[in-house]
């Protein structure tokens, strides 16, 4: 009779490819990234010392950062703000019954399904004030309206974060109408003998028990908020000046571009500090609730 | 007992195609070869490897076809329709197989794929072509070979701009790294209609060009039009500082300031829009085409005009730039092959390069791509007098001070660094004193 412990080898032998693999591409790599925000390396100017914690230091001195950690705060809290309070709005309005719902859940997410950096080069375009769609549609009620939005700090941030939440909202919606979908529709049915109005019903059934989903919702939303690149890079390059610049774009140029890989790598290990931070106290909270 | 059936079933299933999938990158490696090849000539033939995502698979095809081509061509020319034309031409020339890799076009793209290929010591690519930023980047940094005794002989290196390749692509050892693949001006476009209606004749002087301006300014037009985004702006800002008479590396010239408050001079008002802080070449263009500006500066021979029908004598053509101080002055620029290094095949990248150097190779590039010839004796003999550019660049080399442009070896950092100066200051955030202190300050840290 042979031990099912004596066949573990073969488990460990079938699983070995992965370990292998996931050793290569995620392992090293974030050792190698954390190893590296130890040191000053500069390519372009053939530099690579040991900088201890300098790196780290100068993320907070450096105004380029700074600026782009002020905008990613206010991108990711106003933007996932406005995901959950639009997404249950817009979640409630496709779970409602009308003619035309089928094809109204269909084309929401078309905007979604359209990669980050089409939507962003065309949002260049769309809030030009010459020939953007934005103020042409804008001009149709207010003929002499003049704005470029790119150009000024608070128009051109509101300008990505309404892009951002043009593509990303409707999937948000979609995940919590799947939700929506399992109230079964005798609570509602008992509450309105009761005499709850729609509000009510709102407030003390669908809430409470769309409330994990949404939360749960929230961690992958809030992380692609936090890492998003794509959509700043193709629409304003951070610009005016670095007012629209997000962590991870800086930390692209930082180690693309301007090749301080050493500096870019500190960059990255703070994020992912973050975010693993983040992750926690969500993931805390979430077992709270469930208790 | 079916459910143990199945499961072995399932466990051999699986235990096949890892070792199929194993097995087959060593007994397919031909048939591998053969698809990666018809996918590279797709690259290069349809121009669809312009997408950013193509130069990644081209640059994963290449290491398979070692020994098929005799070298590798980055290059980001691809997307032009005569490009197969100019690739049979120089094939034929130089008797090489060619295999090309298609360029990112996005320029902050473009540059980051260069980068990698050239810091990483990546043999698989041979000649890249690079433009000033990355000369001034790169050319200190041992990445690229020096080409004095293989190419850029002594005789033929007095042809061409001799001020450009000084700045550009001389290393510190006096190495020339690279061939310049055409001459270019950051040439000064009028809009002729404009100066019609508003009955000026020439734009000589400093105070011509004020007249200009406020006459051709107003009611949603401009006089003078720009591209001010962060990392356009540098070369507005560079020829402004030069036509001050200013130094862009020294910012306590008083020359310097002065450029910077003419700007925020035309801002103020009304000759130029606040609006192309976010406007980069493809939002300026429009504009210009659109008679929304009297003028700009602006590279290339003005293609995008003439898709708008909008290039000629009596709409938008080339002038010669205003003389505000003692000299005009104007700036050159280029994209240049060069030698990676790294590469394994230098015999056949030196005799390419020799041909890109010589006056077939740019008659070549000229008739293919437009590109006006590096050389001068070249493009003497090779551009018809009927080409209106060969007028407006003989006389920008004749009778104006011609500088490459003052990049550092972080270029793209100084750059940025510089244009969100220049927008704080174009939008009143910080004063022209701060302007120059700061620009000040990126200079000494950026020259490092």
């Amino acid at each position: 009779m042979i031990s099912k412990k004596s066949l573990q080898w073969i488990a460990w032998v079938l699983i070995l490819p992965v370990l292998i693999i996931r050793g290569f591409t995620t392992i090293y790599p974030i050792l190698k990234t954390v190893f590296n925000s130890f040191y000053d390396i500069r390519i372009l100017s053939g530099i690579n010392e040991f900088a201890g914690l300098s790196n780290y230091i100068n993320v907070f001195k450096d105004q380029k950062v700074l600026t782009t950690l002020e905008f990613t705060g206010i991108f990711v809290v106003i933007s996932m703000f406005f995901h959950i309070i639009l997404g249950v709005g817009l979640a409630l309005i496709l779970n409602m019954k009308f003619k035309g719902r089928r094809f109204l859940r269909t084309i929401v997410l078309i905007p979604w399904a359209m990669p980050a950096v089409v939507i962003g080069m065309a949002g260049k375009w769309a809030f030009n004030n010459d020939y953007g769609l934005i103020n042409d549609f804008v001009r149709r009620f207010v003929p002499d309206f003049q704005l470029n939005w790119l150009i000024n700090t608070g128009t051109a941030r509101a300008a990505v974060i309404s892009l951002d939440l043009w593509k990303d909202l409707p999937f948000f919606a979609i995940l919590i109408l799947s939700g929506l979908q399992f109230i079964s529709s005798d609570i509602y049915e008992a509450a309105k003998v009761d005499g709850a109005n729609g509000v009510k019903s709102f407030l003390y059934i669908t809430l409470p028990l769309i409330m994990r989903n949404v939360l749960t919702l929230c961690i992958p939303f809030t992380l692609w908020r936090l890492t998003g690149f794509d959509l700043v890079y193709s629409m304003t390059s951070g610009g005016p000046g670095e007012d629209t610049s997000l962590i991870a774009y800086r930390i692209t140029m930082e180690a693309f571009t301007n090749l301080n890989v050493g500096y870019a790598a500190a960059l990255a290990v703070l994020l992912f500090l973050v975010m693993a931070v983040f992750s926690w106290f969500n993931m805390r909270f979430m077992s709270k609730l469930e208790d | 007992m079916k459910k143990k059936l199945i499961s072995v079933l399932l466990s051999a299933a699986l235990v096949c195609s890892v070792l199929a999938g194993c097995g087959k990158s060593d007994s397919n490696s031909g048939s591998s070869a053969a698809a990666d090849e018809s996918g590279a000539a797709d690259a290069g033939s349809d121009g669809a490897a312009a997408q950013d995502t193509a130069p990644a698979e081209a640059e994963a095809d290449t290491g398979s076809k070692d020994g098929e081509y005799d070298l590798t061509l980055y290059t980001i020319n691809s997307t032009d329709e005569d490009f197969n034309d100019w690739l049979a031409n120089v094939e034929g020339a130089t008797g090489l197989k060619i295999n090309v890799i298609a360029a990112p076009t996005d320029s902050d793209t473009r540059q980051q794929k260069i980068t990698t290929i050239l810091s990483t010591g990546d043999a698989s690519v041979d000649i890249l072509e690079i433009n000033d930023e990355m000369s001034a980047s790169f050319k200190n940094s041992g990445w690229l070979e020096g080409l004095n005794d293989t190419v850029m002989t002594e005789d033929i290196r007095g042809e061409f701009p001799q001020g450009y390749m000084a700045d550009m692509i001389t290393d510190r050892d006096g190495q020339i790294i690279g061939v310049p693949g055409y001459s270019g001006y950051l040439a000064f476009w009028v809009n002729q209609e404009i100066m019609d209606e508003v009955g000026i004749t020439s734009l000589d002087t400093k105070e011509d060009y004020m007249k200009y301006l406020e006459a051709a300014s107003g009611n949603g037009r401009y006089g003078y039009g720009g591209s001010w985004e962060k990392t356009y702006v540098f070369n507005e800002i560079a020829q402004f500082v030069n036509m001050f008479g200013g130094d862009y590396l020294d910012w306590t010239n008083p020359a310097n300031k002065e450029a910077l408050e003419f700007f925020h001079e035309m801002v103020e008002k009304g000759y130029t829009p606040i609006d192309q802080i976010a406007d980069k070449y493809e939002q300026m263009n429009p504009k210009f085409n659109d008679g929304k500006y009297g003028s700009l500066f602006m590279w290339g021979l003005g293609t995008d005009y003439d898709k708008a029908g909008m290039l000629g004598e009596d709409k938008i053509h080339m002038a010669m730039v205003p003389q505000f101080t003692d000299r005009k002055y104007i700036f050159t620029d280029s994209w240049s092959y060069v030698l990676n290094t790294a590469s394994e095949h230098k015999d056949a990248a030196i005799k390419f390069l020799q041909y890109m150097a010589s006056e077939e190779g740019m008659k070549a590039n000229y008739e293919a791509f437009d590109r006006y010839p590096a050389r001068k004796d070249v493009a003497e003999k090779v551009v018809p007098d009927t080409d209106p550019a060969k007028e407006m660049y003989s006389r920008y080399a004749n009778e104006c001070v011609v500088k490459g442009r003052p990049m550092l070896p972080q270029t793209m950092e100084f750059i940025s660094a510089m244009g969100t100066i220049f927008q704080s200051y174009m939008k009143d955030e910080i004063t022209v004193d701060d302007f120059c202190a700061k620009a000040q300050e990126y200079v000494e840290t950026y020259n490092k």
